[in-house]
């Protein structure tokens, strides 16, 4: 058995937003281990498996789970990881390895809307959240200054201070958009953590439209980068690292946490303070497991709350052809949507959402559709270039009201190291269908501003997921209705916090990562003080002795 | 604390320029001072006397040479670490005869040699802006050590006197105005001989061998005279002018390393005349030819897809037997493109008709792989990552080895320990033995010279008895 671990703080999870709490903590001087439950991936190996691979379409395909620590796979066939209770499927899509699910994303690092936060406030929806838009201000623009942010100032998120950067190139389709929408619709540039010129050694985008599943170049922020940001900082990591079981005290503090490694064999690790970092499923999930004759609900669990207010942002959309050759493919994945839709005096009827634009190539789905429909030849060629060069899709981006009874819960079945699954208890409930029929008008507005042709909606009551995985482990003032407080810290443990998407206690209509991010540099400085701030307090201490 | 006290100087000089009404003199110092500036940057002070991070012209930066390292030292105005206390006489005598304030002698690797063509005029404007228009520093970097024989400073007295040509730049009434001003910058002022003259084993510049190619640390400085094949005598002057303009000439080669360097910050500020007077010399220094060049460097390969036949094969897990194309398609492809041919509009450069590739010496196209390209221009900056942490020196030499015989010279091979080599900051240089060496051999000449004429003499008095 190998020497027991011990750190100040210990981070359970390597995603970015684990990993970059860490990464502060650490560089405040601190010991900090972080536990990985998957394995270490090279970049190069799975760029070379995705130019290798026949299914482009696959953002899953060149990240294959790992027997210890599987992650839901659907495609070719759903490999029963995270079980389906229904009503509604909640098919997310998320990586356990080394730097966690932002290994595929489309690198949007959007912040909230000021109104989001108080929308029971506002409009009698869903809960307010426990700070302001303002106390989160300093803690975006830090994140979007780790994370290399470009982006327009005109989305509705208001700032003190510039981006780093200023937006990337616009493709030609989406100016197109720009230029034919308005000024019904705004098309502004996505707030995205992608380079727009080098950028804190990493280059600009290059427009390989791979962003999902990688971006070769590195021109995206990965969480790969947050880790090796916090192992230069001094944080070490341990891969494959299962952890099942977080160990309380008497006093109900955290004591130590157990892990398997691959062979099953079991390890302890203690710790001053541990953050919880491991997803809005499996973090959920790993409270739930630590059950115990003290907390026989789980952890961090008196509310009995973890695991609920389960959110996501469903999509409904619609295709057709422009009656011009837009050639999507050319640039990044996602690179401008429509913001004016994401707050107003109608979000006490329906949700808000955003509207956004595809810029993924077509021509692997045209080339589909066109064998499908047993196209081939000369036909197939033109087919296959006039449809792809004018096929473009619109699609929006709907809040979801936090609602207990959408739950993240253990399963029955276990995974191979004879952990029980994670199960999804979901439904969509009117008031985002609402938003969705809403929303068609504004589709059929923008295909007749486009010229379009050969409307395809999406299928009536279908939603597609957008692994936007908030809720399961909400912040707020309440310890009887919700995990964590304000400053991640859990209700029940004094030295647990929780750093994840999981703690949002609403969803709102944009991408969740930045702020998962901005709270959880705002938790490592609750924990632990900047230096900087600190070596000023004492700066000052010291003049005033002298005086 | 001294901070204002240190800004006194530059102060007193912008009081004294916005004190006194406009005048002729204002606008004089004002103008001299802005000259001393620009040459300063055609001079490129800054590349060896800042430190990575460190505050401008306050030394410290290590230059590594074959006989050991040299501290840049700190050149701002400062009284007690810089060179505020400096006359002009001395600041005239440090630049073209190195020759410090203290009489102590300078190595050349600070290129006095070069700067020895300065006119007087152009040392006063660099005079005046070392001492008004920089920030004094007051942090003294640590002293150079080299080992015996070349701590004997004055060892380069001796030097100076076989290697140094003291006199300024005379114009060539023969040559146009561009020409001359292109010759007295490359030879003096921006000193690419530094680099690009190969040395002899006194690390002195083997003047009839003029920018013929030369080493900078592992880094290969190119042959840049008028020879088709081994030079640059098939690029146009606009091609040159692109060069030490953009960082590249499309189509041709990029700037990578020193070189790169050089253009962030000092060629890519110049004057658009001067860079033209450049070119305009650049073409006419004599050829040189290595009879390795079969054809211009920038001549070689062609578009070619190396990875369309490795579709459908499984990825070996022990990436060591990964092969060339392979590890090509997940390093390289992404930008340069699957056949090599760079982007659209050449900002990702296409990889055959590329100097990268194309020459017999592969030490460049390794240390590229190894460290990347990272420069930054006005708007933005060239960004190639670099692969040290990622390839194995087994790797490097495959995936070098698949660019020179695909898209570059067939001929150019790398070997893994060549690649290792590299990686460790290039082969160890034998120049301190040698030296030592050759000291042995001077005390024995002397000896033997003092014994012999000794001899000489005995002889001569005895035969003056007879």
């Amino acid at each position: 058995m190998p020497a027991q671990l011990s750190a100040d703080i210990v981070v359970i999870g390597s995603g970015i937003v684990g990993a970059l709490a860490a990464r502060r903590l650490a560089q405040q001087g601190a010991s900090v281990l972080i536990l990985e439950a998957g394995p270490r991936l090279e970049s190069a190996r799975i760029v070379a498996a995705f130019r290798n691979s026949p299914l482009k379409g696959n953002w899953m395909a060149p990240y294959p789970p790992s027997p210890w620590a599987p992650h839901p796979i659907y495609v070719p066939k759903d490999n029963g990881y995270l079980k389906q209770a229904g009503p509604y499927p909640y098919p997310a899509e998320y990586i356990r390895a080394v730097g966690g699910t932002t290994w595929h994303w489309a690198a949007q690092a959007w912040r909230l809307v000021p109104n989001d936060v108080r929308i029971k406030s506002l409009y009698g929806v869903g809960v307010d959240w426990p700070l302001t838009y303002e106390e989160l201000d300093p803690w975006y623009q830090e994140a979007e200054e780790i994370l290399g942010v470009a982006g327009a100032d005109n989305t509705g998120s208001p700032r003190q201070h510039p981006f780093p950067m200023e937006p990337v190139a616009e493709p030609w389709s989406m100016r197109r958009f720009r230029e034919r929408l308005a000024p019904a619709y705004p098309v502004v540039a996505n707030t995205v953590a992608r380079n727009s010129r080098g950028y804190d050694g990493r280059p600009a985008c290059v427009g390989n439209n791979s962003c999902q599943p990688i971006c070769p170049v590195n021109a995206q922020y990965l969480g790969i980068n947050a880790v090796e940001a916090a192992e230069a900082a001094g944080a070490k990591l341990v891969p494959n690292a299962v952890v099942y079981r977080i160990e309380h005290d008497a006093k109900g503090r955290i004591a130590a946490l157990h892990y398997y490694a691959p062979d099953k064999s079991e390890h302890r690790v203690t710790g001053k303070t541990f953050i919880l970092a491991a997803n809005g499923i499996e973090s959920p999930k790993l409270l739930l497991l630590s059950a115990s004759s003290k907390y026989p609900n789980g952890l961090a669990n008196s509310s009995g709350m973890v695991g609920r207010h389960l959110m996501d942002h469903p999509s409904t959309s619609l295709t057709f052809y422009a009656d011009e050759e837009l050639w999507l493919g050319r640039g990044p994945q996602s690179p401008s949507s429509i913001n004016t839709l994401r707050d107003g005096a109608f979000r006490s009827q329906h949700a808000p959402y955003r509207l956004d634009f595809t810029n993924i190539s077509q021509v692997y789905g045209v080339t589909n559709d066109l064998i499908k429909e047993g196209v081939y030849g000369a036909e197939f060629e033109k087919q296959l270039r006039w449809r792809a060069a004018r096929q473009v899709n619109v699609k929006n981006v709907l809040e979801v009201l936090p609602n207990p009874d959408n739950r993240i819960a253990l399963s029955a079945e276990k995974d191979a190291m004879g952990i029980p699954k994670p199960e999804a208890h979901y439904a969509i409930d009117d008031y985002t269908r609402r938003a969705a029929e809403v929303s068609k008008a504004d589709f059929a507005r923008i295909a007749e501003l486009m010229g379009g042709t050969g409307l395809r909606y999406s299928a009536e009551g279908q939603f597609a997921n957008n692994q936007h995985i908030t809720g399961t482990m909400s912040m707020g003032n309440d310890p009887a209705s919700s995990v964590v407080d304000a400053f991640g810290r859990t209700h029940d443990h004094e030295n647990l916090f929780v750093c994840s998407t999981g703690v949002m206690p609403t969803a709102a209509t944009m991408n969740s990562t930045l702020t998962a991010v901005a709270l959880a540099l705002r938790t490592a400085e609750h924990i632990l003080p900047a230096k900087q701030a600190r070596a000023a307090t004492a700066h000052a201490g010291r003049e005033a002795d002298l005086a | 604390m001294n901070a204002p006290i240190r800004c006194i100087p530059l102060l007193a000089l912008i009081g004294l320029l916005v004190a006194t009404p406009a005048s002729a003199a204002d606008n004089t110092d004002a103008a001299l001072l802005q000259r001393g500036q620009y040459l300063a940057t055609a001079g490129d002070c800054v590349a060896c006397h800042t430190a990575p991070g460190g505050k401008p012209y306050a030394g410290g930066l290590t230059v590594p040479t074959p006989i050991g390292n040299i501290i840049a030292t700190n050149i701002t105005p400062s009284t007690t670490a810089g060179i505020g206390h400096y006359t002009e006489q001395q600041f005239r005598d440090t630049l073209r005869r190195g020759i410090r304030a203290d009489g102590r002698r300078l190595y050349p690797a600070m290129p006095y040699t070069s700067y020895a063509q300065l006119t007087d005029d152009d040392v006063h404007a660099l005079y005046a802006y070392f001492m008004h228009g920089v920030a004094p520093v007051d942090s003294k970097p640590a002293p150079t050590r080299l080992p015996f024989p070349f701590n004997i400073r004055l060892s380069m007295a001796a030097w100076n006197l076989l290697f140094l040509d003291s006199k300024p730049f005379t114009p060539d009434p023969a040559k146009g105005a561009a020409w001359n001003r292109g010759a007295y910058l490359v030879r003096g002022l921006a000193h690419c001989s530094t680099c690009h003259t190969p040395r002899n084993l006194l690390m002195a510049e083997q003047s009839s061998r003029e920018l013929a190619g030369g080493m900078v640390g592992s880094w290969s400085a190119p042959n840049i005279t008028s020879d088709a094949n081994s030079g640059i005598g098939g690029w146009s002057e606009q091609d040159l002018v692109d060069y030490l303009r953009l960082g590249h000439a499309r189509g041709r080669a990029q700037a990578a390393g020193p070189m790169a360097e050089a253009v962030e910050h000092s060629l890519q500020h110049l004057e658009p005349a001067d860079l033209q007077a450049i070119a305009t010399y650049l073409k006419t220094v004599p050829a040189q030819h290595d009879p390795a060049d079969t054809r211009p460097v920038d001549n070689w390969g062609v578009a070619f897809d190396g990875i369309a036949d490795q579709r459908g094969t499984a990825l070996p897990d022990d990436g060591e037997q990964w092969s060339g194309a392979q590890l090509y398609d997940a390093h390289c492809a992404s930008c340069h493109q699957a056949s090599g041919e760079g982007s659209f509009d050449g900002g990702l450069p296409p990889l055959f008709h590329n100097t990268a590739t194309g020459r017999a010496d592969t030490a460049n196209l390794v240390l590229v792989i190894l460290d990347g390209i990272r420069w930054q221009t006005g708007d933005s900056g060239v960004r190639m990552p670099g692969f040290a942490h990622a390839l194995s020196d087994h790797q490097v030499a495959n995936l070098a080895n698949y660019l020179t015989l695909h898209y570059g010279n067939p001929a150019a091979r790398i070997t893994a320990t060549q690649v290792a080599n590299l990686r460790a900051g290039g082969a160890p240089s034998h120049l301190v033995a040698l030296a030592r060496l050759a000291m042995v051999v001077v005390v024995v000449l002397i000896l033997a010279i003092i014994v012999l004429w000794r001899r000489r003499k005995r002889r001569r008095t005895s035969s003056g008895r007879a």
